[in-house]
């Protein structure tokens, strides 16, 4: 087995930074290690890919706008607050 | 490292930075007098308020109060905001906080997920589909997304809140880890280990 490859402790231990090198946020030594690591255990590289589909998953749901009828009322409010203001 | 790999965490932060840019330049140019960027950011804080109701909160009916509280708030508090860029940590909280107000109303009524596909009732009484945003999307793609949607809303499910309060904050609204821990009043690293716990929860249920 590489020194880079599975072995439940160091997989284990690589895990909990799997999100943060998901997101870009590890950096220097650790970054490193954790590139390296995937390179060499398929475990963990399905599981850095299944963490960044989940993430691209949960992106795409905020690609919906409000309904008509609830965008027709928040722009009826807008208009009713700002001529109010305008009155005062 | 892949290309794609390398592409995430920047887009991620771009986007994020983005956000932070359009809203401080709708509260600058609100304060200096634009009626249009006044009533662009009105519309942007009760679309959140609106989302934050439905994916998180669970309650189409509590929508409207949260909407009515995050227009009169921000209409306040753009004109005497300082920082600018703080504003999106502040809509946030407001957002939460009048949900939370409101779900505490219906303590006994089990909270519940909203699909953004799901058919929500308009003021006719006839079942209204939320919209897309790009309507010139494929049949194909569009049924897929729906899908998606369809799994996600069904995984959110099986979270704890406080795990679909960081998911939707991070992964759906795109704030930084450090907006997060500002919105939720709690750190980052706790961000961190709450979102990396939510995201394998996720996983296994997107995937299982």
């Amino acid at each position: 087995m590489s020194p880079q490859g599975h072995a439940p402790d160091r997989c284990r231990a690589l895990l909990v930074q799997l999100s943060t090198y998901v997101d870009g946020e590890l950096a220097g030594a650790d970054r490193r290690a954790v590139v390296a690591h995937l390179k060499h255990c398929p475990c963990c590289q399905a599981m850095a890919d299944g963490l960044r589909h989940t993430v691209e998953t949960c992106r795409k749901a905020k690609a919906a706008r409000l309904p008509a009828d609830v965008r027709a009322r928040a722009r009826a409010r807008i208009a009713a607050l700002l001529a109010a203001e305008a009155g005062k | 490292m892949t290309k794609r790999q390398k592409s995430n965490p920047s887009d991620s932060e771009k986007a994020s930075g983005a956000h932070e840019t359009d809203y401080a330049s709708l509260i600058r140019a609100s304060q200096a007098g634009s009626h249009a960027a006044m009533e662009r950011l009105l519309m942007k804080a009760q679309e959140v308020a609106y989302r934050f109701s439905l994916l998180v909160c669970g309650h189409a009916d509590d929508a409207d109060d949260a909407m009515q509280e995050a227009l009169l708030k921000t209409y306040r508090y753009a004109a005497q905001i300082q920082q600018p860029e703080a504003f999106r940590t502040w809509l946030y909280r407001t957002v939460k906080n009048a949900c939370l107000i409101s779900r505490r109303k219906r303590v006994h009524e089990p909270a519940r997920v909203w699909s953004l596909d799901e058919p929500v009732v308009g003021e006719d009484g006839h079942a209204q589909a939320l919209d897309v945003v790009d309507p010139g999307r494929r049949p194909d793609e569009i049924m897929a997304n729906t899908r998606l949607r369809r799994r996600l809303r069904e995984a959110l499910q099986t979270l704890d809140p406080g795990y679909r309060e960081i998911v939707f904050l991070r992964e759906v609204e795109g704030l930084s880890t450090k907006e997060v821990a500002a919105v939720v009043g709690i750190s980052e690293a706790n961000v961190k280990t709450r979102l990396h716990r939510a995201r394998l929860m996720l996983r296994q249920q997107l995937e299982g």
